[in-house]
């Protein structure tokens, strides 16, 4: 079965009601506005990037940290690792609760990978942000509020699906990067209208199937 | 179902595959943190509870956990809230001459001007400066001027009351009291103007004292020997505070009438007046202000 949900599996989640001020600034924090943390692992990054963006529209929090790991959630340093560690910060508990709340929300429900090839061999992230929160539009460089297509495929299947999805609408690239990232997947950000970017990413999602059903000498 | 999930279950149908998407796993909800309560902890100093006697001030008010205690911060907006609406109140043009008294106003054009051009509510303006010449008494001894200044609110509750008492207090002591006057957007040196067009020999202005907690109805009375445009606030002996939890105006009164009296005797006004030589009476002994309660928390 093709493009088949992979629910990205949270594997901690832990809180620091007040965290030291050495280490709230050793991970980007403002020790002067960030008392307490929220700490989440999981196993799937770029649907963690879009869990955090979309904690940043229900809390006033800060994402302070968000790191994808080498060589992804396979070869993981332990069983709670995963792929990425994300750190969000506030000045309130309340809002960290709030904000955990939002992102667990979207990792069950919203942002996940896709299977492109039935086998899970092949997987794809074609996700649309109709409205793009504090964070991900900081990282992106554009307004909070605009859509964006979030893009992510493995080397060869992103480049082609890179060239399809700009092609089938008028988006513009934000970002685009080429492998080999922390996680050895491409990673490219669209932006355009709402519907561009829908467009955009079901051509990507749809070049990425066509090339893993037939990689070679097309 | 999400935006991207409706996309590609679309995807899905339009490449050929008949079985529906699988739905999105159920939500399990995280477990929320022990919540950890926090019981009120009263003050347990000695000497801030002691302290908290004598004053309206925020202390001795313990804490719950690091944080005031809910009552604390509810009466603290409340007090807050009455300051604020007692600065925003204005005092209405016909009240002046409802109540008997000769309405005058500043150069001040509106109450948020009066707020931000503290220089032109000393100063009247030219129709106003003519009426004191017209319709006041000179060359008297006293003269008295009501004010809203900052507190519209103040004014209209206790000036009339206090006008009234400090004009028998004077008369009571032989001295000759002038037209009784009302400001509108005045500050404190208006009496110089005032003082100096009428030719008295001392200038009082009465008016609403800048709200603190709790406080928006507190008069203030400032007494100046030589009314003159100029006289700087060294010149001026004040009392601050008049209202029904601090100095009461009948006691103000006595106390604003020893001054000009003193003020008449010496020649003089402010730093250089000698206090020690104003009676008993002007320092009395006065109870601790107690704290109205304005919320039930």
């Amino acid at each position: 079965m093709i493009l088949e949900p992979i629910t990205p599996t949270v594997l901690s989640v832990r809180r620091l009601q007040n965290a030291d001020p050495a280490l709230i600034a050793s991970y980007g924090g403002d020790p002067a506005r960030h008392t307490a943390l929220g700490l989440v692992t999981c196993d799937q990054d770029d649907a963690m990037y879009v869990a955090l963006d979309e904690a940043t529209k229900h809390a006033p929090i800060d994402v302070i940290f968000a790191k994808s790991f080498y060589a992804g959630a396979a070869h993981a340093s332990g069983r709670l690792s995963g792929e990425i560690l994300g750190v969000i910060a506030a000045a309130d508990p309340a809002a960290i609760e709030a904000a955990l709340e939002a992102l667990l929300r979207c990792l069950a429900h919203d942002a996940c990978f896709y299977d492109a090839d039935g086998k899970r061999g092949v997987t794809v992230f074609p996700h649309v942000i109709a409205s793009l929160g504090e964070y991900l539009s900081r990282e992106a460089g554009l307004a909070a509020g605009e859509p964006m297509a979030y893009l992510v495929a493995p080397p060869l299947e992103a480049t082609v699906g890179l060239d399809a999805a700009l092609k089938a609408a008028t988006v513009r690239a934000v970002r685009i990067t080429p492998p080999p990232t922390e996680t050895n997947f491409a990673c490219a950000w669209l932006t355009g209208s709402l519907d561009a970017c829908e467009a955009a990413a079901v051509a990507y999602a749809a070049a990425v199937v066509d090339v893993a059903a037939a990689p070679k000498y097309k | 179902m999400s935006l991207t999930r409706q996309l590609i279950a679309a995807l899905r149908d339009s490449l050929g595959s008949s079985a529906p998407m699988a739905p999105a796993p159920k939500l399990t909800p995280v477990p929320a943190p022990p919540a950890r309560v926090y019981t009120p902890s009263h003050e347990h100093s000695a000497f801030a509870a002691e302290a908290a006697r004598h004053t309206t001030a925020l202390v001795g008010i313990g804490h719950v956990g690091t944080r005031y205690a809910t009552d604390v911060v509810l009466q603290f907006q409340a007090e807050l809230a009455v300051a604020h609406a007692a600065v925003g109140a204005e005092l209405p043009v016909e009240w002046a001459e409802a109540h008997g008294f000769v309405g005058v106003a500043t150069q001040v054009t509106s109450h948020r001007e009066f707020l931000l051009r503290p220089d032109l509510g000393r100063r009247l303006d030219d129709a106003s400066a003519a009426i004191v010449r017209a319709r006041c008494k000179q060359q008297i001894d006293v003269q008295i001027v009501v004010a809203d200044g900052l507190s519209a609110v103040a004014c209209m509750q206790t000036g009339k009351v206090l006008h009234d008492a400090v004009a028998r207090a004077c008369e009571a002591r032989g001295l000759s009291v002038g037209t009784p006057v009302a400001a509108r957007f005045a500050r404190v040196w208006l009496e110089d103007e005032i003082g100096q067009i009428t030719r008295a020999k001392v200038a009082m202005i009465l008016l609403g004292e800048r709200p603190g907690l709790g406080t928006g109805d507190g008069l203030s009375a400032y007494v100046v020997f030589d009314p003159k445009i100029g006289n700087t606030d060294g010149d001026r002996n004040m009392i601050s505070n008049i209202h029904a939890r601090g100095i009461a105006p009948e006691d103000a009164a006595q106390r604003l009438a020893a001054f000009a009296a003193a003020m008449i005797e010496q020649r003089t006004s402010g730093v250089t007046l000698d206090l020690a030589r104003l009676g008993g009476n002007t320092r009395g002994y006065r109870a601790p202000q107690v704290r109205q309660k304005l919320v039930n928390a």
